[in-house]
Order: C-alpha cells, then sequence, then structure tokens
C-alpha cells in the first residue's frame, strides 16, 4: 500500500456564510495522478488552496504527507492558473523559472540554482526561451515556464490549476504528455474535462462534495476524442453514487 | 554658465539623489501597483508638517514621523482588509486635513507652506541633502539584499508565499521605503507632483527593457534627464522648477505612450 500524499479529512469551507466545500474526506497516495474537474464555482480552485496551505478549513484538517500544508510547502510545486500575472513587468523566464528555488532565507541564488534551471528547461524544451521577455512568450510557452518554475523546486507533490487554461491545442497535447512522463504525486485541476483522456488514475468531480471515481472506463466514450461536458459529469455523479 | 551651475549646485545634487530613489521606489511602485498607495501617502503626510508647524518641531522628522506611521497603517490595511481602498481615500484625505488644520491653529502665516505642496528645487538645503544620501543608501541595500524576494512578490504573490518569501514583511518594508523616499523629495517635488515623478520615467522604463535591473537603471537615468532639462527649461523661461520638471515628464509620457508595448 503507498503512502498516503494527501489526506483530507471532513473538510468543509465556506465563504462568509456559503459553503463551497462540505465535508469532504479523500486520500491521495504517493504518486498517484489525480484530476479534479467539476463546473465553475463547484469549489476546485478553492480545494487546490486549500491542500497548498492558502486557505485555512472551516471544518476539518487536511494533512500533506503527515503533517499541515504550511510545514510542507516546500515538498510542493505550484502551477498557479495564468490570470492574474503582472505580464508588464520586464522579466525573462529565466528569472521566472529561478523564482521556484527561492526559500525564506535564500536571498541569492547558488550555481546548483542555475543547475536546476538548465536541467529543468532542457527537460521541458525551453532553453532557448530562457532569455526571452515573459510578455513575448505564447500562451502554452508561458504554461511551459510556469511548469517549469514549479518543477525546479523539486516536489514531491506537484498542484496544476487549470494548466491548459488559454493555450493552443497542440501545447495542450504536449503539457499532458509531459505530466504524463513526471514521476511524483500530481494534482490537476482542469476545466479542460478531457484531461481525463490523459492517463490520469483517478478523477475527483467537485460540485461542493466531492464525488471520487476509481475507475477511468466509464460507460460512455469519448467522441472524436472529446467528452461531452454534461453527459461525463452525469455518468460520474452516477457511477459515484453506485 | 559656471555662474548658472554653482546656483544649481545643489539642485542638481539633490536631483542625482532624488534620481537613484526614482530608479529603485519608483519601478517597485510600478511593478506592485502601489502608486495609489504613495500617492495616499505623499497627501496624508501634510498632516505631519501640520502638526510640526503647530509643536515647533522640524518639518523633516514630523513629516517623517506622520509618513512612516501612515505607511505602516497602509500596509496594516492592505494585508488585513479587503475593501482596503475605502480606507486609503479616508487616510488620504484625514492626513491633509490634520495638516491643515494643525497649520490654522498655528498663530502667524506660513508662507513655506507652497513649497511643501509644490516643492523648490532650487531651494533644497544642504541638511536635506544629507537625508536624502541616507535615504538612498537605504533603498540601495533594501533592493540589493531582496532583489529576489521582491519580483517573485511583485510577479506572483501567492508563488512568493508558497516559497516561503515573507510577503507581509516586505510590502512593509517597501511602503516604508516609500515613506521615506516621498519625505525626502517634498522640499524638492513636493507633495503633489511627487507621484507624477516616480511614475513616469519607471514606466516608459519599463517599455523598453527586459529586465527589472535595466528598467531601474533606465528610471534613473530618465529621471536625472528629465530633471536636468526641467531645470535648464526654468533657468531659461525664469519659471518654477518643479513644475518645469514634471511638465517635461508628462511630455516624455506623451511622447513614449505609444512606443515599445508589447
Amino acid at each position: 500500500m503507498p503512502s498516503v500524499a494527501v489526506d483530507i479529512r471532513h473538510l468543509s469551507f465556506r465563504y462568509d456564510e456559503e459553503y463551497v466545500l462540505e465535508d469532504i474526506t479523500a486520500q491521495i497516495y504517493d504518486r498517484e495522478y489525480i484530476a479534479i474537474i467539476g463546473p465553475n464555482g463547484g469549489g476546485k480552485s478553492t480545494l487546490l488552496k486549500l491542500i497548498l496551505g492558502l486557505l485555512r478549513p472551516t471544518k476539518g484538517e487536511i494533512l500533506i504527507y503527515g503533517q499541515p500544508p504550511e510545514k510542507k510547502r516546500t515538498i510542493i510545486g505550484y502551477l498557479p492558473q495564468n490570470i492574474n500575472f503582472n505580464l508588464d513587468i520586464p522579466l525573462t523566464a529565466k528569472t521566472i523559472i529561478l523564482q521556484g528555488r527561492l526559500s525564506r532565507n535564500k536571498l541569492f541564488y547558488d550555481p546548483q540554482d542555475y543547475e536546476a534551471l538548465e536541467s529543468v528547461a532542457h527537460k521541458l524544451k525551453i532553453s532557448h526561451l530562457l532569455h526571452t521577455k515573459i510578455s513575448h512568450l505564447s500562451g502554452g510557452e508561458r504554461q511551459k515556464v510556469l511548469l517549469a518554475r514549479a518543477l525546479v523546486t523539486e516536489p514531491k507533490l506537484l498542484v496544476l490549476d487549470e494548466p491548459t487554461a488559454s493555450v493552443d491545442l497542440g501545447a495542450q497535447k504536449e503539457i499532458y504528455a509531459i505530466l504524463k512522463e513526471l514521476d511524483m504525486t500530481k494534482i490537476v485541476v482542469s476545466h479542460d474535462i478531457n484531461i481525463i483522456l490523459e492517463g490520469v488514475d483517478r478523477v475527483f468531480y467537485i460540485n461542493r462534495k466531492l464525488f471520487i471515481h476509481d475507475n477511468i472506463e466509464l460507460k460512455i466514450t469519448p467522441r472524436e476524442g472529446h467528452f461531452c461536458e454534461m453527459e461525463l459529469f452525469e455518468e460520474l455523479k452516477r457511477s459515484c453514487d453506485a | 554658465m559656471l555662474e548658472a551651475l554653482s546656483f544649481f549646485s545643489n539642485s542638481l545634487i539633490a536631483s542625482a539623489l532624488l534620481s537613484v530613489a526614482v530608479a529603485i521606489i519608483g519601478s517597485l511602485m510600478l511593478v506592485n501597483r502601489y502608486n495609489y498607495l504613495a500617492a495616499a501617502i505623499a497627501h496624508g503626510s501634510y498632516g505631519g508638517i501640520g502638526l510640526a508647524i503647530y509643536f515647533g518641531l522640524p518639518i523633516l522628522l514630523g513629516a517623517t514621523l506622520f509618513a512612516l506611521i501612515l505607511a505602516l497603517v497602509l500596509a496594516y490595511i492592505t494585508l488585513k482588509e479587503s475593501r482596503h481602498d475605502i480606507l486609503i481615500s479616508l487616510l488620504w484625505a484625514v492626513g491633509m486635513s490634520v495638516g491643515i488644520i494643525f497649520v490654522d491653529l498655528t498663530p502667524g502665516y506660513h508662507t513655506d507652506l507652497l513649497a511643501y505642496l509644490f516643492g523648490d528645487i532650487l531651494m533644497v538645503p544642504s541638511t536635506d541633502l544629507i537625508y536624502m544620501g541616507a535615504v538612498d543608501l537605504l533603498l540601495v541595500l533594501f533592493i540589493t539584499l531582496f532583489y529576489h524576494h521582491l519580483l517573485a512578490i511583485a510577479y506572483d504573490r501567492e508563488f512568493a508565499i508558497l516559497r516561503g518569501v515573507r510577503v507581509g514583511f516586505l510590502h512593509t518594508t517597501t511602503l516604508l521605503m516609500v515613506a521615506l523616499t516621498i519625505v525626502m523629495s517634498i522640499r524638492s517635488i513636493g507633495l503633489i507632483l511627487v507621484i507624477a515623478l516616480f511614475s513616469v520615467p519607471p514606466y516608459i522604463a519599463e517599455k523598453f527593457t527586459s529586465s527589472f535591473r535595466s528598467m531601474m537603471m533606465l528610471s534613473g537615468i530618465i529621471a536625472l534627464g528629465l530633471f536636468v532639462l526641467g531645470l535648464w527649461i526654468a533657468y531659461l523661461f525664469d519659471i518654477s522648477a518643479s513644475a518645469s520638471i514634471i511638465l517635461c515628464a508628462g511630455a516624455l509620457f506623451l511622447i513614449t505612450y505609444h512606443k515599445g508595448r508589447r
């Protein structure tokens, strides 16, 4: 039995009076690949922020490798949603990736940081982009830079929030292929429901409550390589209830 | 020419020292979108000037203490309160009102008040140059030590928190540095005009550079150029030097507005 990477126990969270997540219990095992899908406002990103320790549960608790998220941040690699960044700041891809090597008491980079940068950039095939200004990169290239920033931390747990949002289909496929190859615990929140075709181990469907689907072989089949969102959500709910 | 240079000597030294502050704090203000906060500190600092005049304290001391307290309150508000925009506006106005009331309560007429609002770089005393130099040193030390952490916060605050960067501490310290920088500019540029001077050079530099270091360097060079040009125009036409500098900044902003946009 693999060790538990993320242990979610009777977790509830509310903004003001309204519960966004209600009594969620789940375990994510070491080296598992989990996709979290669900409708907008269903609580996907909130759950991620709770896992990262950026929000505190209203009830219940989350443990990352046996400890509260705040104590395990150094082993978490995080790729946030690509929406709130200030792209006007003159920063190169290299500067942004290196930020993944920062820590509380580390004010300057050392040679190992540059080695880690080169290695990740090589792995993601973005070495040629390192000196490019971030605002000059395409959506897909920018996501790969952010993925590199998450990976350069050498994480045990990789948390990704909409890694393929606003990137073209080719870049989406490329990012999914990279993720599939990574040997670590991976949690991907995606609006793109077709991520479940990309080799994930389990699917968490979240709409305030959590439905876990252990068997990816659903009764419905994708048409022309794509699931219909409504059909998939219905099928997930039905099979989870069963 | 030499006569003019000697007349301008303190102004030119002040210009150089202010350019260093524009390069560092102006750039940090821009990338963190702190301009509104800085404007609140600048205007609110008038309270410190009013209090210093009323209690007979040195203006620089009164303005410094008041601006630092204002910066601490603003740092707390922006970190803890969700509706901080309203509180910032309130502090802005309350600070100015405190200044106006205490000046009203002070017996006698204070002709030099306009100098604090609009500044006069031609009248910067040597003691102010020492203060400016000391603030510049602090700024250089601050940016050298925390360069990578400050950039991480400016680009992605959440990620910086996850990496253990002390976001609250650096946010507060940056605002304290903004407060000191504003106070050092009071006599030269004035509380009303200072924000334009600290915004325009970094805004232009941001569009033409590919690293934050080069952005700061170019901001400083642009600021120094604006000071020299503004002073020269003021000398030629016998007009207010501070206003002349700000008008040059405005003109440069317009010229470069559509250039180099990403």
